[in-house]
């Protein structure tokens, strides 16, 4: 089956482990990082931005368990918002662990998979589960 | 600090001090049949009636709509009469009516126009988006991902849960209280009192939030008639001052640490405390956006109603109760009246200004002198959530 990216180049995959990384960028002159990236500084405004690849693991912030449909997602799905050790709070779908539930401040890592499908198609995007 | 006051010593300022003379509102509900003309049209008769003033006295129109929105003001006005003369509209998310409202003080303020008309209205069920949730902007990034209003009160509500020990009974204890003040009130869509079982146990939508912790996607419509000071006296013995007008944008995401603590709730806050002269503590009563119960708790926050972080204790004291300290939402709020998004923002102005007449009936507050009326909202990926703000702060 195809595999496309819900969207390109805010992640990547290490085709030899197949862990996924998140990409945002950064500013040259204040050290601001964001994710997804930007064009130029919210902080400074300033023009020049250099990648950054954001650590794979972070702590979950807050997160809630959706019974509405959403998106493509069907209910029930989990949300929540994953704070990365760079100053980046991330919003993602998150993946439940089967011998535990979530808790604020639980280790999580990010992890590359498929999204939905769509015309015979796995769009794949990021979501993050806790740290096994 | 007046605003007849603001005019500096240079005289670079002027402006005239601004009252609120008529309002108006429609039925709040689900209306598949009326167009938003219709339901807009409804208010500004209403409004008309209110100060006993003919059609053609008004000279500038604000409107504001988000869902569908073209020439609002034109087509609502068109309707009873009003048309050739300054129309404008606006859309500014849950803060388009306070916009409107802005919009209109502002002509009068300066100088422009002696009369003017500010309109709020929704029709939900006729909109392209009837029946769903409000979706997110097609290239979103956050709305692609499962991001809705519902979960971001859902991860708000975690929060509150976290870190000050809240429980979702105290979420349904805030919709229990708004809903009594709606069974009070003849123009909310539900007039219905509640009990905290049936709150906890109504459908879950995003846990720890509830079907009835969350407002109903309504269709209305409200609207208020302002003038200068001296216009005011000819029409009648009550002007409604207003002595507070600011409106503001949010900040960008990185900025917020906290999602429980708005940045823009609270800048908003401060600018129309000092544009009024006033402090929390001199507000008699708030009417404000409680799209979903547990928000309300953070936005006593944001208006200072007490300190950071003591917002839950102000619920549970029973302050914020009619006949407490400081109401809030005693209209029954957007969780019972429903929430026409543009409509919001005028409608709680509409609210404010009955207390201060002291025609509220039973859901009065005593002896109102000064009331605040805030709405904000929207959510961009990048940004911190409620995009747009906007207080009026009123005194009779």
């Amino acid at each position: 089956m195809d595999r496309i990216y819900f969207k390109e180049g805010i992640f990547s995959v290490d085709t030899d482990t197949g862990n996924g990384t998140l990409l945002g960028n950064k500013c040259a002159s204040c050290g601001q990082i964001y994710f997804p990236p930007v064009d130029f500084c919210f902080n400074c405004l300033g023009q020049v931005m250099e990648e950054a690849a954001l650590s794979r693991r972070g702590k979950l912030y807050s997160y809630t368990r959706c019974h509405m449909p959403a998106s493509r997602f069907q209910p029930p799905f989990f949300v929540g918002l994953v704070d990365i050790p760079e100053g980046v709070r991330v919003f993602a779908p998150l993946k439940e662990a089967a011998d535990r539930s979530f808790q604020v401040g639980m280790d999580m890592e990010v992890k590359i998979e498929e999204l939905w499908r769509e015309n015979d198609k796995q769009v794949i995007g990021y979501v993050f589960e806790p740290v096994k | 600090m007046f605003l007849s006051q603001l005019n500096n010593e240079e005289g670079r300022i002027f402006m005239r001090e601004v009252a609120v003379i008529g309002i108006g509102q429609s039925v709040f509900g689900k209306f598949p049949g009326r167009s938003a003309a219709s339901l807009g049209g409804e208010a500004v008769v209403a409004a008309l009636k209110d100060c006993g003033m003919h059609p053609r006295d008004i000279q500038v129109a604000f409107a504001s709509r988000a869902f569908d929105a073209s020439l609002t003001a034109q087509r609502v006005l068109k309707g009873v009469g009003i048309s050739a003369l300054e129309m404008v509209n606006v859309e500014n998310a849950c803060a388009g009516g306070a916009t409107a409202f802005r919009g209109v003080w502002k002509e009068i303020a300066s100088g422009r126009y002696d009369i003017g008309i500010a309109i709020g209205v929704e029709s939900m069920t006729t909109s392209s988006i009837a029946g769903k949730m409000i979706p997110p902007q097609g290239d979103d990034l956050e709305g692609y991902l499962g991001m809705t209003m519902p979960a971001m009160f859902g991860m708000i509500a975690r929060r509150q849960m976290e870190e000050y020990g809240a429980t979702a009974e105290d979420f349904a204890m805030v919709s229990v209280k708004n809903h009594h003040n709606g069974s009070l009130n003849p123009h909310a869509q539900y007039q219905k009192e509640l009990t905290v079982e049936e709150v906890l146990n109504s459908r879950m939508i995003s846990e720890p939030v509830t079907l009835l912790m969350c407002c109903p996607n309504t269709d209305g419509a409200a609207a208020a008639i302002l003038c200068s000071m001296d216009v005011a006296r000819k029409y009648t013995t009550q002007p409604i001052r207003v002595i507070a007008s600011a409106l503001l944008s949010g900040s960008y995401q990185h900025l917020q640490k906290d999602i429980c603590a708005s940045l823009v709730g609270v800048k908003v806050a401060q600018m129309a405390y000092e544009m009024a002269g006033c402090e929390p503590k001199d507000i008699d009563l708030v009417e404000m956006h409680d799209a979903f119960a547990n928000e309300e708790i953070m936005r006593y926050e944001d208006l200072a109603l007490c300190a950071p972080g003591e917002g839950l204790q102000l619920l549970r004291s029973g302050a914020t109760k009619i006949g407490g300290r400081i109401p809030v939402n005693p209209s029954g709020g957007l969780l019972s009246l429903g929430h026409p998004l543009s409509a919001s923002g005028v409608r709680t102005v509409c609210e404010v200004v009955l207390h201060l007449r002291g025609q509220a009936g039973a859901r009065q507050t005593p002896n109102a002198k000064v009331g605040l009326a805030q709405m904000l909202g929207g959510v961009i990926t990048g940004m911190e959530h409620g995009v747009a703000a906007g207080i009026h702060i009123l005194a009779r």
